[in-house]
């Protein structure tokens, strides 16, 4: 028997190396959780270790103790058990068989569904969240995908969590020092540790007023998904008050992978292809009367659709940029699905959409 | 044709040679076509064989993990199947809508025909013969890295 090579290559589609021996090593690493779990199980069951009765806890934490530890080889044994079981299950088929098999339960979950509802386009991502919200001057209203947005809600959860734990630790201080005890250790923690929650508090607040200062931009659009060769009514609204230095919306092509860098997974985001649709400069916002502007937005011929598969994915976006004059400049996302081209139709008018060739 | 064996990733010197004819001499293909397929299998007897798969798939290429769609899947495992597909057969299929071939940046689309063959030895040796569907232009480079 030929013993496998110790180290494996990636050449070009395939690795090197025994895929039965790769499965056998899952299968060897599943099957060692799975006995673990057993004889951890045995050594709780036969009582050699536990929480035996000279256990200062009172009744109530014994009991919970016991639920904690029985977790662990709960754990190890699901664990196993699924892996083995899966790897008992892929053992010997080839990718494409594997693939196949995970196809046949989306077809299953589509037989329930009526033909207008099954997806025609396999690959393209659904755009049911993104036509779920009707506009009030076009047929619908964009969601808005802002990174500003999560990274205030971080910077939120972040302060408010770091406050309360303080807030712990500062009581607790305040009544040994009331009891006439001086816990120095406790006061040397403190001192870090108020700098760090004056300190996210007083980014999140300041993060809070950008966010809110500039106002909120809204895009309406009329008709959705998008085709190529096609444009598209689309209402730009912006409110807030002040000057804007510049306002560009811009319709864009980014490409998203993810994948492994040792036991991190990483996503790489890139834009490949962005047009102008328009840019103002110098516009004045009054408050409570918000900007707004109709513009046309045209897909290119021959332009790809939009595609999400596991890890990788070809998404279509509408962005507005903005910059303020006082403050610091922002950037509004709204996501976008375009379809393939119908193979034979013509570039002709589509639910309300003009035809309108535009160069890639 | 981009032979080969999964099972040690070397090539072997008795591995069999798969070509294959298509349809459309340019390989190129649009969406809801009939694709049609001819091939053709030496070096390699009958009794040798376990089973055979032919597929139509695409995959992804590029920075990410590798995705794996399966459009048509056909394994044959029985004695007059193989004697039937083997050495000469067609495959055909009534290509999809999507995902079209794509030739991005960081992300690439590749449409295939793959044919598997299972040796009664245990190994398996695929050959892959990659076509487009549809005419998309290929991403001209990055304008951006997002952060």
């Amino acid at each position: 028997m030929r013993l496998p090579p110790f180290f494996g290559k990636k050449r070009g589609h395939r690795r090197t190396g025994s895929q039965a021996w790769g499965s056998f090593g899952e299968a060897v690493f599943y099957a060692a959780l799975v006995a673990a779990g057993l004889c951890f199980a045995g050594l709780l069951l036969t009582g050699a270790v536990g929480i035996g009765p000279e256990s200062a806890a009172p009744g109530w934490m014994r009991g919970w103790l016991w639920i904690f530890i029985w977790l662990i080889p709960g754990a190890l044994l699901a664990f196993g058990v699924a892996g083995v079981a899966r790897t008992v299950r892929d053992w010997g088929k080839s990718e494409e068989r594997r693939a196949a098999a995970e196809g046949l339960g989306t077809l299953l979950e589509s037989m329930g569904q009526s033909p207008a509802a099954q997806h025609p386009f396999p690959g393209v991502p659904a755009c049911d969240d993104l036509v779920n919200s009707p506009g009030t001057i076009l047929r619908y209203r964009l969601p808005i995908e802002s990174p500003e947005s999560w990274t205030l809600v971080g910077m939120g959860l972040f302060a408010g969590l770091w406050n309360a734990v303080l807030v712990v630790l500062a009581v607790s201080a305040g009544i040994d020092i009331a009891s006439g005890r001086i816990e120095w250790v406790l006061l040397a923690v403190l001192v870090p540790f108020v700098l760090i929650g004056v300190t996210g508090i007083v980014i999140f607040i300041r993060r809070l007023v950008l966010t809110t200062a500039v106002g909120t931009t809204q895009l309406e659009i009329c008709d959705h998904p998008l085709l190529p060769e096609s444009s598209y009514d689309v209402l730009l609204a912006q409110s807030g008050s002040g000057m804007l230095r510049s306002l560009v919306l811009t319709l864009e092509i980014e490409e998203m992978a993810s994948f492994r860098q040792g036991t991190d997974t990483r996503t790489e985001r890139v834009i490949v292809w962005r047009d102008i649709v328009k840019e103002w400069t110098n516009l004045e916002i009054t408050p409570g009367v918000r900007f707004e502007t109709h513009v046309t937005v045209a897909i290119p011929a021959g332009a790809m659709h939009s595609f999400g598969s596991g890890h990788n994915a070809v998404r279509w976006r509408l962005v507005v940029r903005g910059q303020p004059e006082r403050w610091p400049g922002f950037v509004r996302v709204f996501p976008v699905v375009v379809h393939p081209a119908p193979p034979a139709e013509s570039a002709a008018v589509r639910h309300g959409a003009t035809a309108d060739g535009v160069p890639g | 044709m981009i032979p080969h064996d999964e099972g040690n990733g070397t090539s072997k010197p008795h591995a069999p040679r798969i070509g294959v004819v298509f349809g459309h001499p340019s390989r190129q293909y649009a969406p809801g076509e009939e694709l049609v397929v001819r091939y053709d299998v030496e070096g390699v007897e009958l009794p040798a064989i376990r089973a055979m798969e032919r597929t139509v798939v695409w995959y992804t290429e590029g920075k990410g993990e590798e995705d794996l769609g399966v459009h048509r899947f056909e394994r044959i495992d029985d004695l007059a199947g193989l004697a039937e597909a083997l050495p000469h057969g067609t495959i055909t299929a009534c290509l999809p809508a999507s995902p079209l071939s794509y030739e991005g940046v960081i992300v690439k689309i590749r449409w295939c025909v793959r044919i598997r063959l299972f040796f009664v030895a245990g190994r398996d040796f695929v050959s892959e013969h990659v076509f487009e569907i549809g005419a998309i232009a290929p991403a001209r480079g990055v304008v951006e890295r997002v952060q």
